[in-house]
């Protein structure tokens, strides 16, 4: 009952990427040692009160006036600040991604603001402060459950500086998505056999294969075998070897080859696959049922490629 | 924040090297340490010896990052300290049973810093140990200490609330004032009109602990008084003031005596109607005002004679003043706030002209088995003297006090079971309370009525307001003899021994401290003038603030003119500017809400006015934009509308043009917007 009331209210947030902290979207509530220290100063001024201590009337008083100004204070620490986060980069799903959010302040200093997300446990927050007129980056941390385009978690800032009495908090539904390819499968089988092109629109470009392997600088993705050593040895560049023979031996990473009965093992499988062919510079076809990607050298095809596993029964045309 | 790398290692500033953990830590000790230590004078040796051990073990904890001991360690001793206390204090009720496990439990605490809930435990056990020095005293010096205390827990609890880096302690403490000095309006309007009610339940009797005079005399007790600097009262004389050796505030008078002991007399409560009390006043009165410390005890001391219940300003609640046959003024119930009166005395009065024969009775009564060496020596006198009348025994001994070699001293020492035998007969040194007690037994010996009255005797010179301070060691105890026809008579042996203890009003003095001894021997006058000037703002701060009353109270209402006021007005008020700052927030709040951009208002304003001629305009779009999307819905006759807005853009995004249209603009657009038709 509790979490669906939760999950009601904050269904009716409206999502967005900049969230600007008004009092419209702040609330405040005393906090477990507020409502202490308000039972100190009953008991203070019962003291105050029974032995008539003008002196402890003071006392009682002043601390009392500070934390009704603290209240305030709390309050300000947050209003008028204004997050943005940056849409994410893509991520596995399990695998822990690191979103950024920036506290842009227009205002005085602020301190002690505490960013996590809402349905995580208490402690894990990220504690800033953010410098007068100035910004913060906070970057969180975020394990996607599953795969497909998924909307970020809901966010929590939260406050209680200076005096920790009271505790202001906003909840924020960010409006960016984030793509989450599926899990790769740990451990999985080689790639499927070469084709030797036989999809026919990977011509041998070079002519005869293995007849000359020529160089170029390295590119994210070659594997390390492909690196010419001697070559890096000598002049500190990373040099590759064009490793034309693999190229010219396009392979086709085809779902019905996955052979597993489950749809997602099987996507997990060939996303591990697809890493594969991407970490090797193969060349490869890509086959999802109704997606069918010609082959293409692995670091143009990857991406495409997972995010059709991503997305998949979705079809994106490439 | 500081740059602590750049710091030399060996730099006297080690602290700013240490982690941040070790200092808030050693922060939170000093602030405990600051609040405990005013209660070391109040709180049994081993609970202070065992808060120094605690504080110092966890300081030294924090300085080598060491582990925090085990928590059964600390329930230890915990235990320990509650047997403790309710050995040594035999209860665990009662103030200062209380007080003791209170500044034993913070300092325990202290072992305990675990998570943030316990530093909170800390700060809230702070906050109400400082208010209990409340219970000692309210001076301006310990109002200061504790506003020094409230602002070191503050600004730790503000450290606590900053989770990130290494703030400074400089910055928290900046903080912690900014929030307390944000607050004092609230505080003010509180202390001011919050209602003065009376105690709520009836005060524990510990609550007499401490006391200018106690109610029983026994040798030495005085002394301790006397150690004792603490002002008792200020009183400020309208008119010549009497000469200091006239100066006798009255406190109890003590009759009956068992040897060892002086007590109260029993008839002076006596409060039969049928039975007033013999006073004669002659010659005209003495006019003074009073200022009196809490009491703590139930009577006044009042100037010698003042048979007139004196006005209370503000007046006492729910306690009227009795005047008991002792001329001594009572009241029902301990008097724990602070007093202002006014009030007349004569000097000239004969008190218990009628005998009270049954009085008279108690005030011959020696305990046998006593000091038969005093009794002795007062028989010898006797023969000696021959038939003489009560005035010239009383004379005869004060003459031997003056001739036979009697010393006045604060440190007599010990006297033994007969304690009047050897200090009359022997050793004879000692004060007031020795001198006073031996008269009163020789009297009673030679068949005198005789008693002892203890009190204040003497002030100081008068400060710039003219109030003469009296100090706790102005007590004295005098006597008094039976006159048949005349009444009771003051006899002051003290006087006989010691006359400036009694002429200049010079107080009992114990050696002074080091630091004052050398202020002292360096530059008197400036010693002097320095505790003037603090005396006078210590007497305007009681007189102003901390007397302040439901009678103040009401006076205030009286100026801002409510007639007749009453509690239910005081808290009405309260209610009423309480409501006030409210709604004030509320429409602050509200007034800040809607403050925006006056750009944006002047693009919501064209929107609206733009939607009302059928323009699908909406406040993303730029003045550019809407001048094209009017020329599409109105064509030629929208021409003028979207030159006005064309513009705006110009004016807006021109480098170093004003951000607003000018004046002539809005009527220009309202103009030709009138002249398109309404969709």
């Amino acid at each position: 009952m509790r979490s669906r009331l939760r999950a009601w209210l904050e269904n009716r947030l409206p999502r967005s990427d900049s969230w600007v902290l008004t009092q419209r979207n702040l609330y405040i509530l005393p906090t477990a040692a507020g409502w202490g220290f308000c039972g100190t100063l009953l008991v203070m001024l019962l003291a105050s009160i029974n032995y008539q201590l003008n002196l402890g009337y003071g006392l009682t008083f002043l601390l009392g006036g500070a934390a009704l100004v603290s209240m305030h204070q709390t309050h300000g620490n947050l209003r008028r600040l204004v997050l943005h986060i940056k849409a994410p980069a893509p991520a596995f799903a399990g695998e822990s991604a690191t979103l950024e959010v920036v506290l842009d302040n227009a205002h005085g200093e602020r301190f002690g603001i505490g960013l996590g997300w809402h349905d995580g446990p208490r402690q894990e927050i990220a504690y800033c402060d953010v410098p007068a007129q100035g910004q913060a980056m906070v970057h969180l941390r975020w394990a996607p459950p599953r795969r497909g385009l998924l909307n970020l978690p809901t966010v929590v800032v939260a406050s209680h500086f200076p005096l920790g009495l009271f505790r202001t908090w906003t909840v924020w539904r960010p409006a960016a998505t984030m793509l989450v390819y599926p899990a790769p499968e740990p451990d999985a089988p080689p790639l499927p056999a070469s084709t030797g092109g036989h999809d026919g629109q990977w011509p041998a470009r070079r002519g005869a294969s293995g007849e000359f392997d020529g160089v170029r600088a390295y590119r994210r993705g070659d594997a390390l075998r492909q690196l010419v050593w001697k070559k890096v040895a000598r002049t500190g560049e990373l040099v590759s070897r064009e490793d034309a023979g693999s190229a010219s031996r396009a392979i086709r990473i085809d779902a019905a080859d996955a052979g597993l009965a489950d749809v997602e093992a099987r996507l997990s499988r060939l996303t591990a696959w697809v890493l594969q062919a991407q970490r090797q510079g193969q060349v490869f076809a890509f086959v999802l049922p109704g997606l069918n990607l010609p082959a293409a050298p692995a670091d143009e095809q990857a991406p495409q490629a997972l995010q059709a596993l991503a997305l998949w029964p979705q079809v994106v045309r490439a | 924040m500081i740059e602590t790398s750049s710091l030399p290692a060996a730099s006297p500033w080690a602290w700013r090297q240490w982690p941040r953990e070790t200092r808030d830590v050693l922060f939170l000790l000093a602030v405990v340490a600051w609040i405990t230590a005013p209660h070391f004078a109040h709180v049994p040796l081993w609970c202070s010896t065992l808060t120094c051990v605690v504080l110092i073990w966890r300081a030294q904890l924090a300085l080598v990052q060491g582990k925090l001991p085990a928590r059964w360690m600390v329930v230890g001793v915990l235990v320990l300290a509650v047997a403790l206390t309710a050995y040594t204090q035999r209860s665990l009720m009662g103030k200062e049973a209380g007080l003791t496990l209170l500044v034993l439990l913070v300092a325990l605490k202290t072992l305990e810093l675990r998570a943030r809930r316990d530093a909170m435990v800390v700060f809230f056990l702070g906050f109400f140990i400082v208010l209990t020095q409340c219970f000692y005293s309210q001076s301006l010096a310990s109002a200061l200490g504790m506003v020094v205390a409230a602002w070191g827990l503050l600004t730790a609890l503000v450290m606590a609330n900053m989770p990130v880096g290494r703030p400074a302690l400089a910055r928290a403490a900046g903080i912690a004032a900014r929030t307390s000095l944000l607050g004092l309006p609230v505080m003010a309007a509180l202390f001011l009109l919050f209602p003065r009610i009376g105690p709520l339940w009836g005060l524990p009797q510990d609550a007499q602990g401490r006391s200018g005079l106690s109610g029983t005399l026994r040798m030495g007790g005085v002394a301790d008084l006397a150690m004792d600097d603490t002002i008792a009262f200020r009183v400020r004389f309208k008119g010549p003031p009497p000469p200091s050796e006239a100066l006798y505030f009255r406190g109890p008078v003590l009759t009956r005596f068992d040897g060892q002991e002086w007590q109260a007399s029993l008839f002076a409560t006596d409060r039969d109607p049928s039975r007033p009390l013999d006073l004669r006043i002659t010659g005209t009165p003495v006019r003074y005002e009073m200022l009196l410390e809490p009491p703590r005890m139930a009577l006044i001391p009042l100037l010698e004679a003042t048979p007139m219940l004196p006005t209370f300003d503000p007046p006492l609640v729910d306690d009227t003043p009795w005047f008991g046959r002792d001329m001594m003024w009572r009241t029902e119930r301990p008097v724990m706030m602070r007093l202002h009166l006014t009030a007349q005395a004569w000097p000239h009065h004969a008190l218990g002209v009628t005998p009270n024969l049954r009085e008279l009775q108690a005030s011959r009564f020696l305990p046998t088995g006593f000091n038969p060496r005093t009794l002795a020596w007062a028989q010898a006198l006797r023969e000696r003297l021959g038939p003489v009348d009560e005035r010239t025994v009383a004379a005869a001994l004060m003459a031997h006090i003056s001739q036979a070699n009697y010393v006045y001293t604060l440190q007599p020492g010990l006297y033994g079971n007969d304690a009047i035998d050897s200090f009359w007969l022997d050793r004879r040194e000692g004060f007031c309370e020795h001198y006073a007690s031996a008269f009163v037994v020789i009297m009673r010996a030679l068949g005198v009525p005789a008693r002892i009255v203890t009190g204040y005797q003497g002030a100081e010179q008068p400060d710039a307001d003219g109030y003469r301070v009296v100090r706790q060691s102005h007590a004295h105890a005098w006597a008094e003899y039976w006159v048949p026809g005349a009444g009771w008579q003051r006899a002051d042996p003290t006087a006989a021994v010691a006359p400036e203890r009694v002429r200049t009003s010079r107080a009992l003095v114990a050696p002074p401290g080091l630091v004052a001894g050398a202020l002292q021997s360096m530059n008197p006058a400036l010693l002097a003038r320095l505790r003037q000037a603090w005396e006078l703002m210590d007497s305007r701060w009681s007189q102003w603030v901390m007397t302040y009353s439901r009678g103040d109270q009401f006076d205030l209402l009286k100026k801002v003119g409510v007639k007749e006021p009453d509690w239910a007005d005081v808290s009405r008020a309260l209610v009423i500017v309480f409501s006030a700052a409210a709604v004030a927030g509320a429409a602050w709040a509200a007034w800040d809400r809607r403050r925006q951009d006056p750009w944006q208002r002047l693009q919501r304003r064209l929107c609206k006015r733009l939607q009302g001629v059928g323009v699908p305009a909406s406040a993303h779009l730029g003045p550019r934009a809407l001048a094209e999307l009017v020329r599409q819905v109105h064509g030629e006759a929208g021409q003028a509308l979207a030159t006005l807005l064309e513009d705006l853009e110009r004016q807006r995004y021109a480098p170093g043009g004003q951000r607003l249209p000018g004046r002539q603009w809005w009527p220009q657009v309202a103009r030709a917007l009138r002249r398109l038709p309404n969709r």
